[in-house]
C-alpha cells in the first residue's frame, strides 16, 4: 500500500513540477493543484493506524488514525482558496497584458519599462532646458 | 490577553472587510485594532519574561488534545515586532492615502496569521496561521501597484506556495516518525529517530523557510516584487513577512532539529556567506532603490543563518537579534524612500546607518552579536566575511544616498507630512534601541535561552 502511495505521490508531483517550469499561466495553476494534492495524500499517508472508519461506538479495535484525515482536510480546504487566488492573479495578468504567456509577459514588461524609462528621460530633458 | 492578541485583529479584519477602506475612518480603525494587538502582545511579552512561558489550550481541551497556543520569550518578540512593522506600514500608507478598499483587512489578515503562528505550539496549526498571513500578503503584493507588479506578484505566490507545500509535507513527515505535531513532544522524540529520515526532514523544513526569507538560491522571486510593490507594502513584506523566514529557521532549525542543525552547519554556513556576498554585490551594481534594497535584504538573510551556523546560545541569540534589527531596518528604509522633503534624508541615515552597523543605531548591536558569534567559533575566515559584508552594506547604502539625497534630484514621492510623521517614528525607534539596547537584548538572550532548554534531550 505504502509502495503505491509513494508512487502515485511521486507522479503527482513530478507531473505538477513539470506544468509549473511551463511559461503558460494556467498551466502552472494546474501544476500547484497536483503538488497541493500530492502533499495531501503524503499527509493522509502518514497516518499511525489504519483501520475502520473513526466513528464512536467503535465496533472494531484498530481504527484509522483520525488526526491525518482532519489535517488532509484542512489542507484541501487551503489548496482550494489558495487556487481559486491563482486562477484570479492570473485573470488579472490576462485582462492587464492581454497574455497568458509568461516569456510573452516579461517582454511586454520590458518594452513598457523601457517607455517608461524613455518618457523619465525627456521629462528630465525638458526641464533642463526650461532651467 | 493571547486570546485578545489574536482576537482583536483577526474579528475586526472580518468585520472591516464589509467596509470601503479607502476611507480614512476604516483605516484608523484598523490601526487601533493593531494598537490593541501590539499593547496585548507586549503586555505577553512582559509577562514571559517575568513568569516565564505558559500555554493556553483552546476550546477548554485538556492538554495534549486540544490546539495549544504557546507563549514564550522568542516568538513573542517576533509577533510584537512584525506587529508594530506592519502598524507603522498600515498608519504610513492611511495617511498618505489608502488606494485599495481591501488594503486596511488585508493587514490585519496577515497580522492574524502572524501572530498565530510566532505563538503556537501545534506544527499543524503554523500551517494554517502561515497560510493565512501568506494568502493575505499574495493579495497585498498586487496592492496600487503598476501594471508590472502582477506578473511579479504570480511568481511570488507560486514560488511561496511550492514552499508552503514542502512545509506541510515535512509536517506529514514528522507526524509519522513522531506520532506528535505538539513542539514539545517532537522536540523531545525526535533523538529517537532514524537519522536517514531526520535529515531528509530537515532539509524539507529549510528549503520551505529559505524560500520564504530568500536565501540565496531561492532568492530569484524577491527582487522584482520588492522594486513594484509600493512603498508600505514593500516595507511589510521585508518587515513582517520575511519574519516568517527567520523565525522558521530559528524555531525549527534550532529548537525542533538542534543536531540536524549542527550536522549541516558547514552547508548552511557556505549558503549564508554566498547569500551575504551576492547580496552585497548585487546590490552594488544596481541604481534603482527599492532594488538595492531588494539584494540587500538577500545579504542580510545571510546573516542570520550564518548566526545560526554557529550556533550555541552566542550564536542563536545573535541570529534572533539580526532577525529583530534588519526587519526594523528594512522598513525603515522601504518607507523613506516613498518620501521626500524635509528630514527624509535624514530618515534614510539612520536606516543606512543601521544596515551597516554603525553606533547610534539597533544595527551596531546586531553586527557586535555577529562578531561575537564569528569570534566564539574562532574562524578568520567569518570574521572577515561579516566585516566584508558590513563595508559593502556601507558602499550601496551610501552610493544610493548620494545619488538621491546629495545630487537634489527630484524622486518621486509623496510631500505630506503625516506620513513622515510614522517614518521619522520608526527612526526613532532604531535610534532609540541603539542607545537604549538592555531590553531588547534581554529578550533576546531570553529567546536563545528558549531554544538551548528546548533542544536539549
Amino acid at each position: 500500500m505504502i509502495v503505491l502511495l509513494s508512487a502515485v505521490v511521486a507522479i503527482l508531483f513530478g507531473s505538477g513540477a513539470f506544468l509549473v517550469l511551463k511559461p503558460d499561466l494556467f498551466r502552472v495553476v494546474i501544476g500547484m493543484v497536483l503538488i497541493s494534492n500530492a502533499a495531501n495524500l503524503t499527509l493522509m499517508a502518514s497516518g499511525l493506524s489504519r483501520g475502520s472508519a473513526p466513528l464512536h461506538p467503535l465496533d472494531e479495535d484498530r481504527v484509522a488514525d483520525p488526526l491525518v484525515q482532519a489535517m488532509t482536510l484542512t489542507a484541501i480546504v487551503i489548496g482550494f482558496g489558495v487556487t481559486a487566488l491563482l486562477l484570479a492573479l492570473s485573470y488579472r495578468v490576462y485582462t492587464s497584458h492581454a497574455t497568458v504567456d509568461l516569456d510573452d509577459l516579461s517582454l511586454r514588461e520590458a518594452r513598457r519599462e523601457e517607455q517608461l524609462d524613455r518618457e523619465r528621460v525627456e521629462r528630465v530633458e525638458r526641464v533642463e532646458v526650461e532651467a | 490577553m493571547l486570546a485578545l492578541a489574536l482576537g482583536a485583529p483577526w474579528f475586526a479584519a472580518v468585520a472591516l472587510v464589509f467596509l470601503d477602506g479607502r476611507r480614512r475612518v476604516v483605516g484608523l480603525l484598523a490601526a487601533a485594532a493593531l494598537a490593541v494587538n501590539l499593547g496585548a502582545l507586549i503586555a505577553v511579552a512582559v509577562d514571559v519574561a517575568g513568569n516565564g512561558p505558559y500555554e493556553l489550550v483552546t476550546g477548554g481541551w485538556p492538554s495534549g488534545v486540544g490546539i495549544s497556543l504557546r507563549a514564550d520569550a522568542l516568538g513573542v518578540l517576533f509577533a510584537a515586532l512584525s506587529s508594530a512593522v506592519v502598524l507603522s506600514a498600515l498608519l504610513y500608507e492611511v495617511l498618505s492615502g489608502v488606494r485599495g478598499r481591501l488594503f486596511p483587512p488585508l493587514a490585519l489578515f496577515l497580522v492574524t496569521g502572524l501572530t498565530g503562528l510566532f505563538l503556537t505550539g501545534d506544527l499543524f496549526n503554523f500551517f494554517v496561521f502561515f497560510e493565512l498571513s501568506m494568502i493575505a500578503a499574495y493579495v497585498l503584493s498586487v496592492y496600487g501597484g503598476e501594471r508590472r507588479q502582477i506578473g511579479a506578484a504570480f511568481i511570488f505566490a507560486v514560488v511561496n506556495l511550492l514552499g508552503s507545500f514542502l512545509f506541510l509535507i515535512a509536517v506529514g513527515a514528522i507526524y509519522h516518525v513522531t506520532g506528535s505535531l505538539e513542539m514539545g513532544a517532537v522536540a523531545r522524540r525526535f533523538g529517537d529517530v532514524d537519522p536517514a529520515s531526520a535529515i531528509l526532514i530537515a532539509v524539507t523544513f529549510f528549503v520551505a523557510f529559505g524560500v520564504k526569507l530568500g536565501l540565496f538560491p531561492f532568492h530569484f522571486w524577491l527582487p522584482p516584487l520588492y522594486t513594484g510593490a509600493r512603498p508600505a507594502v514593500a516595507a511589510i513584506l521585508a518587515g513582517a513577512l520575511a519574519n516568517i523566514g527567520s523565525y522558521g529557521l530559528i524555531r525549527f532549525g534550532a529548537g525542533l532539529l538542534p543536531s540536524e542543525l549542527e550536522f549541516g552547519a558547514p552547508v548552511l554556513l557556505a549558503l549564508g556567506a554566498a547569500s551575504v556576498i551576492y547580496g552585497s554585490i548585487q546590490a552594488l551594481s544596481r541604481r534603482a532603490v527599492a532594488e538595492v534594497l531588494a539584494y540587500s535584504s538577500i545579504g542580510q538573510a545571510g546573516y542570520i543563518l550564518i548566526a545560526l551556523a554557529v550556533g550555541g546560545p552566542v550564536g542563536y541569540a545573535a541570529a534572533v537579534l539580526y532577525a529583530v534589527v534588519n526587519s526594523v531596518n528594512k522598513t525603515l528604509l522601504f518607507l523613506a524612500i516613498g518620501l521626500r522633503g524635509w528630514l527624509v534624508g535624514a530618515v534614510f541615515v539612520v536606516g543606512a546607518f543601521s544596515v551597516t552597523g554603525i553606533p547610534p543605531s539597533a544595527g551596531f548591536f546586531g553586527k557586535v552579536a555577529l562578531f561575537q558569534a564569528a569570534v566564539e567559533q574562532q574562524s578568520v575566515a567569518l570574521v572577515a566575511l561579516v566585516f566584508l559584508g558590513g563595508a559593502l552594506s556601507f558602499v550601496y547604502m551610501f552610493q544610493i544616498y548620494q545619488q538621491d539625497y546629495w545630487s537634489g534630484r527630484e524622486t518621486a514621492g509623496t510631500l505630506r507630512a503625516a506620513p513622515r510623521a510614522v517614518a521619522l517614528l520608526v527612526a526613532a525607534a532604531v535610534l532609540g534601541l541603539g542607545l537604549w539596547p538592555e531590553p531588547l537584548l534581554a529578550l533576546t538572550t531570553a529567546a536563545a535561552e528558549v531554544l538551548g532548554s528546548r533542544g536539549a534531550p
